[in-house]
């Protein structure tokens, strides 16, 4: 039972924890203070709380498939304001104050929806041991000992990000979010197939001889990449897409605010 | 924050228009959550055809249908039940478990 929590917290905490630590590496090179993240954990844990005593009435939307149709919302929130973040934090050169609060504002948002859905279901996989000390005691301990995990490996990507040439860091970062970004839009039309609002299909590839989903690699590629053994063709067409949006769109606006400088 | 709401609404209203060819019906299935236990814990589905399993949680705790061959993830609140579209599969054997409950919850799909 302590494995078993270690794991479920460990992957939920991973992806915030990694969304986290690249925004607060590029929050430190564009000079934004970093107590907007204080805000961001905040409103998740307690939006998570809200959406998970609620997942029972979300469960019964659309007649029973409200959870994938509101993950899919969320995700897909979380991926258009990690585009608008990327385009933005492009686009301003020398960030003044106003556009450093809009920064924020985004980043606020992105982090505490990712939180919500990530956290919700850690809230509703503990809440069934509470009332039993004698289980709750190792779970709480094996759920604590997943988070310090995940948060060390998001504390290792920011020192990582932060000692590396400064002019790397936007390039790179920019590289880490598209995929995190693309994971949540393949993650998005995952949902709405087992919706059964987007078409199910034969998967693309099947990788899941080299490199299983449930292998510890699987898991850091999931939680980093958006990685799946077996996607559908919608579901890949979505992750390459949002990908593809993403980079080409901060592309166009760099182009342009370099353009706009030399001329 | 306006150009979000707009491009938020937009999605909406694709995934709305998406929505609308798929309510063709699908041979059902039932299974149970007891005790974190799967009832059955082996289900025989036809092959090649997309199908809606519903999952009842007879326990009063909350339990996650994972299958990382399946493809599919959903939290079954206790003492709920819960659809999930699955398929259509190749012919073959898919195991699932309850991620709350891996060392009990396990089953295991056979698309024939």
């Amino acid at each position: 039972m302590l494995l078993t929590s270690v794991i479920i917290v460990l992957r939920e905490v991973l992806e915030a924890a990694l969304i986290i630590s690249v925004l607060l590496a590029l929050s430190r090179i564009a000079g934004i203070r970093l107590n907007w993240v204080r805000w961001a954990i905040g409103l998740g844990v307690l939006g998570s709380v809200i959406y998970a005593s609620n997942t029972a009435i979300v469960s019964d939307w659309f007649d029973g498939v409200g959870q994938e149709v509101i993950n899919a919302l969320l995700q897909i929130s979380v991926y258009v304001c990690l585009v608008i973040f990327a385009v933005y934090f492009a686009a301003t050169h020398k960030a003044d104050d106003a556009n450093k609060q809009r920064l924020q504002a985004l980043m606020t948002v992105v982090v505490s929806l990712a939180i919500v859905r990530e956290g919700s279901e850690i809230f509703l996989y503990l809440s069934g041991f509470v009332g039993d000390m004698t289980q709750f005691t190792p779970i709480l301990t094996g759920g604590l000992v997943g988070a310090g995990i995940g948060i060390s490996a998001g504390a290792l990507v920011y020192y990582l990000l932060l000692n590396l040439k400064r002019d790397i860091i936007p390039y790179l970062s920019t590289v880490l979010l598209a995929s995190v970004a693309a994971g949540m839009a393949g993650q998005a039309a995952l949902l709405l197939i087992q919706a059964d609002w987007l078409p199910s299909q034969q998967a693309l590839w099947d990788s899941s001889q080299w490199l299983p989903e449930d292998s510890v690699s699987g898991q850091l590629l999931y939680a980093l990449i958006g990685y799946e053994a077996s996607p559908t063709p919608v579901q890949a067409a979505a992750y390459f897409g949002g990908f593809l949006l993403l980079l080409g769109l901060v592309a166009l606006s760099r182009y342009r605010r370099k353009s706009h400088a030399d001329g | 924050m306006a150009a979000l709401y707009r491009s938020g609404s937009l999605l909406l209203l694709v995934l709305s228009l998406t929505a609308l060819p798929a309510a063709a019906a699908k041979p059902e299935f039932k299974i149970e959550i007891r005790n974190h236990l799967f009832e059955p814990s082996e289900l025989v589905v036809p092959a090649n055809t997309k199908i809606k399993l519903i999952v009842y949680n007879r326990d009063s705790t909350a339990e996650e249908f994972e299958s990382y061959e399946l493809n599919r993830e959903k939290v079954v609140m206790g003492n709920r039940k819960a659809v999930i579209f699955i398929g259509p599969l190749k012919p073959g054997t898919y195991p699932f478990f309850g991620e709350f409950h891996p060392n009990t919850a396990q089953g295991i799909i056979i698309a024939e």
